[in-house]
Parts: C-alpha cells; structure tokens; sequence
C-alpha cells in the first residue's frame, strides 16, 4: 500500500466516507456489498475510490452474497469489508458465524436504522447492539467498536482492521445513522496510521498446523496460493482443518476460540473515561449517545450534581471490570441507548446490585432529548 | 460561542448544499463544525433541512431542539422552526416565497427577496446563496470571503467550476441586502 492512496489531510467529511476512507488506509482492497440506507455512502465511495487504486469493488446481489465474498477474498488473501444496516445485518448472521469459526479477519459495518425490519429506513437507531453480540448461533466473543463520530468513523475502521488481524475474526463497526450522516472535520495524517498486518506461517509447509493457536491462542494464516495447505470448514475442525466431529474436539476449538478473545480482552477494551472518579452519577454511554449526553452533563453539572461519563468506544466484548469498579464508587449509573434497553443489561450485570442503573429508553427516529437525559441523571442523584 | 443554524425549505432549493458550504466555512475557519441533514425522501419534493453547529469548542449533539438561527426558504419551514428559535437569535427569511412577517419579536428577522437577486447574479438557483450571504452578514459567524472560498472549494470538487462567478455574485447579493 503507497501513502499517496490514502486521503492524506484535513477533510470535511461525513461518517460513511470516512469509514470507507479508514478502510482503504487499512489497507482494504476489496469491498463487496448491497446498497442500503444509510450506508449507501460507504459502498458508493468504494465503489468511486477501489478500482483507481488497484482494488476491487463487487455490487452483489444481497447481503448473503456480500460477507461469503469478503469471506472468499480474505482467504486469498485480501483485507476486505462490507456495509449495511438492519436488514441486511439480518441476512449476514450466518455467515458472520462462519467468519468466526473459520477465524476469517474481515470487517462488517453496521449503520443502524430504526427497526424492526424495514422500520425507519431514513432514521437513527442503536437498535442492532445485541444482535451484533448474539445474532449467529453457537457460542462466540464479538469484537465491535462504537464511533461517535466522523473522525471516529475513519480511526476505529483502521483497528476494525488491526483487530481483525490481530485476532483473526471478524470485527464489527456498529455505528448509527447520525453518525453515518453528520458531517465533520476528519484529519488524517498518514504518518500517524499503523498497520498490524496478516500473520504469516513461518514453519516449513508440512509442519504447518492451520488451526493451532500461538502462545496468544490465534493461529498465524496462510491463504490460498502461498503454498501451504489450506483447508477451511464451518465444521468443528481439528488443527489441521479437517472435520473432528467429536466431544473434545469441539470442546478444544470454541474453548480456544472464546479464549483468544477473552484472555486478551485488554488489548481490545477501549474506553474513555471523563470526570468519573469522585462522581456521583456516570453515564454510561456509546456511539452517537456519548455526544448528546455531553449537553446533559454539563446541564447536570450547572445543577450541582457530580456527574461523569464512561464511554464505550469498543462495545464488544463488554467492560465488565470497569463497570463493576465504577458501580461500588457511585449513587447510580445512566444509560442513554437509542432502543429500548439493551447494553443496560450487560451494565446491570457488571454493577451486580451495587448500584442503581437507570435506562434512558429511545425508540429510535431521532436523538435523546438532554433534559430527558439530565431527568434521569438528577433521579438517580437524590 | 456557539451557534447552530436550520437551513429549511423545499428539496432542491439547496439547502443542503448552503448548509455544507456553511460549515465548510466554519471549519477553515477555525472552529469545530457539525452538519446533519434531515435525512429522507426530500429530494422527490417535499420539505428539507439541515443543521449546523459551530463552535469553538467540540460540538455535542448534532441535532438542537433549540437553534440559535433559522433560514427559512419557505412558509412551512417558517412556521415548523420559528418557535423553536432561541431568544436573541437571527431568522433570515425568503421573502420571495413567504408573505407573513416573523412574529416572534425576541428575534432579529431579516426577510430577503432572494429570488430576483439570484437572478441578477446569473441564476433563480442560487437563492441559497444569497440566503446565506445574507445570514453571514446578520450574524458575523463566518467572514464572507471564507465562505466565498469554501462555495468555490466545494464547486470544484464537484466540478463544477463555472458555476462559482455566479455563486459569488449571489452570496454578494445576500450579503449587501442586510
């Protein structure tokens, strides 16, 4: 990848084509997708910027079709990505799950809207956020990021892609409509960008164990054409790939797969602490609810009320630790989501009865109003 | 400081576009911008908007219940948006297309006839200009000559270069008419 492929420079650019341009200074090569509200900007600017570069750009036929392409293309050996919102989020559980089984990197966008199903085509929502986690079948770890904005959109694409290397599974960008739309200074400055590249095998080809995890339990990759052999299945598979439909098999694959995540779950958590200790009330908040809830704490804090915000910039897998910490230091925690209450459960766990979590319910459609926000903040105060 | 503005009116009177240029401006400017359309089938008739904020400190919400400002390209936008509208703040209006005054009287109105002055600077279509000439020079958020550069910026990287004499003229027309 040259520098001069990447949209050195300070742009005012909205969400979906900041996500894209993170995707191409990743080093994504190919996108494969399904136009859709309110992602069509991220497909149309791939579609624009791809094939100058040396990239491919697939208009596929829906969005089964879109992530078994990126699927296909990571095995040969590209960094590769696909968008939608809702419904085609739907379309794409099965083969997410075939991603993690096969421990495909590959990154998948989500830009939520109102659902569900066709539901509000045009509207915001964060309605998606446990699908993400529980959406395909069988047991898994998720890693997925919140952007809270356009600047965001472009960073949080470049460690979709480092994670997904790095851990060797898909990652997902769960973002909003908002954020999709909103227009903002975005800054890139190629310098700054860095890339944790493919993991390659280093043994000689018939020591070569595919699907034997390192002292980090992720396998290094060899794809198809490199010589080694490859095998990939979406059934339980021994190390060698191949199908080992047994009790211990099975027991061995999902414990490492789990694992691999969860051991190191501290080199993907990433939070953004402000105002938290020494306050009485935390906002817990994500992607686009991070920034509405800024007015309602500054409204709180005219009020007299010590408030702070945890946000979450990776959504998955939850901070349970960092929860559970802050709830054993506050008289409650606020949890503005665009849907009806659904990280709030995952909150509630980690805070384990130590505190008072309070839900700030949003059908979808728009955004929080701050004084529901800051209602809610000062109940949990008294 | 911060102020947010509502550019509303009918699809196709470039409202969107005013909005970006604004924001654009802000942003050469030196202060944090944000720019949100109101997302939906606009384009096929009916009403559009967009949001602004700009500020010297990093923008919050992108969506204001209550804006500072509100260029009003029509009657019904007029009406939707007039109330909401903080104390103090500016509303520039479209004459043109609305024949009722601004009733609120904790705000400074400016009712532009943007429709012949963007025809005498070339085109019926830049009445979004001279709106927003016009709400540059009401307010002071941004001076005009960052605004002209970022209209012509952003023509360019549509290519659209011929149009930017014109646009000039047009965001003069508004401008001068305060």
């Amino acid at each position: 990848m040259s520098a001069n492929e990447i949209l050195a420079g300070e742009h005012f650019l909205n969400g979906d084509v900041a996500c894209a341009e993170g995707a191409i200074a990743a080093g994504c090569r190919l996108f494969a997708g399904y136009p859709i509200t309110p992602q069509s900007e991220i497909t149309e600017r791939m579609a624009y910027r791809l094939p100058k570069i040396g990239g491919d750009f697939l208009q596929m036929e829906d969005e089964l079709a879109s992530i078994a392409a990126i699927l296909g293309a990571a095995w040969g050996g590209m960094k590769a990505m696909t968008a939608t919102s809702g419904p085609g989020f739907s379309l794409m559980m099965e083969n997410i799950g075939l991603g993690i089984m096969t421990e495909t990197p590959c990154v998948i966008v989500d830009v939520q809207r109102g659902g569900p199903s066709t539901g509000l085509p045009t509207a915001t929502s964060q309605g998606d956020m446990m699908q993400a986690r529980w959406g395909t079948h069988g047991d898994h770890e998720i890693i997925a990021y919140a952007p809270a904005s356009p600047q965001e959109m472009f960073d949080l694409t470049i460690k979709a892609f480092n994670q997904s290397e790095r851990f060797r599974q898909p990652v997902l960008i769960m973002t909003d409509e908002v954020v999709g739309h909103m227009m903002e200074r975005v800054v890139i400055d190629p310098d700054k960008i860095e890339i944790y590249p493919r993991r390659k095998p280093t043994v000689p080809y018939e020591q070569f164990l595919p699907f034997k995890g390192g002292s980090d339990l992720v396998p290094a990759m060899a794809c198809a054409g490199e010589g080694y052999r490859v095998h990939v299945t979406g059934l339980t598979h021994d190390e060698r790939g191949y199908p080992d439909l047994s009790v211990d098999s099975q027991h061995r694959l999902i414990t490492r797969l789990l694992d691999k995540i969860r051991k190191n779950a501290d080199e993907i958590i990433e939070l953004e602490e402000e105002n938290v200790h020494g306050a009485d009330v935390v906002l817990v908040t994500y992607g686009i609810t991070a920034r509405t809830s800024l007015r309602a704490m500054e409204l709180a804090q005219g009020k007299g009320i010590k408030v702070g915000m945890l946000r979450l910039i990776s959504v998955w897998p939850f901070p349970t630790a960092a929860v559970h910490a802050i709830a054993g230091e506050v008289k409650g925690i606020v949890v503005p989501e665009l849907n009806m209450g659904q990280m709030v459960r995952e909150v509630e766990r980690a805070a384990a009865g130590q505190t008072r979590v309070r839900l700030v319910p949003h059908a979808g459609g728009g955004l929080h109003r701050p004084e529901d926000i800051l209602a809610a903040i000062e109940e949990v105060a008294r | 400081m911060e102020r947010s503005v509502i550019i509303a009116g009918f699809g196709g009177q470039g409202v969107i576009l005013a909005g970006k240029i604004l924001a654009q401006a802000g942003m050469e400017h030196g202060l944090e911008v944000t720019w949100l359309p109101s997302y939906g089938p606009e384009m096929r008739g009916g009403t559009a908007n967009c949001t602004v904020v700009l500020s010297d400190a990093p923008v919050g919400s992108p969506i204001v219940d209550a804006p500072t400002d509100l260029i009003a390209m029509n009657l019904p936008s007029l009406d939707k948006f007039e109330p909401i509208v903080l104390p103090d703040g500016t509303i520039v209006a479209n004459k043109s297309l609305i024949d009722r005054p601004v009733q609120r009287s904790d705000v400074h109105a400016h009712f532009v006839d943007v429709h012949p002055l963007a025809e005498q600077a070339g085109s019926a279509r830049a009445i979004n200009m001279v709106a927003l000439g016009a709400y540059v020079k009401a307010t002071g958020i941004v001076p005009i000559d960052v605004v002209k550069r970022a209209m012509a910026d952003m023509l360019t990287a549509g290519g659209k270069e011929k149009f930017i004499a014109m646009n000039e003229k047009a965001l003069d027309a508004g401008y001068n008419a305060i």
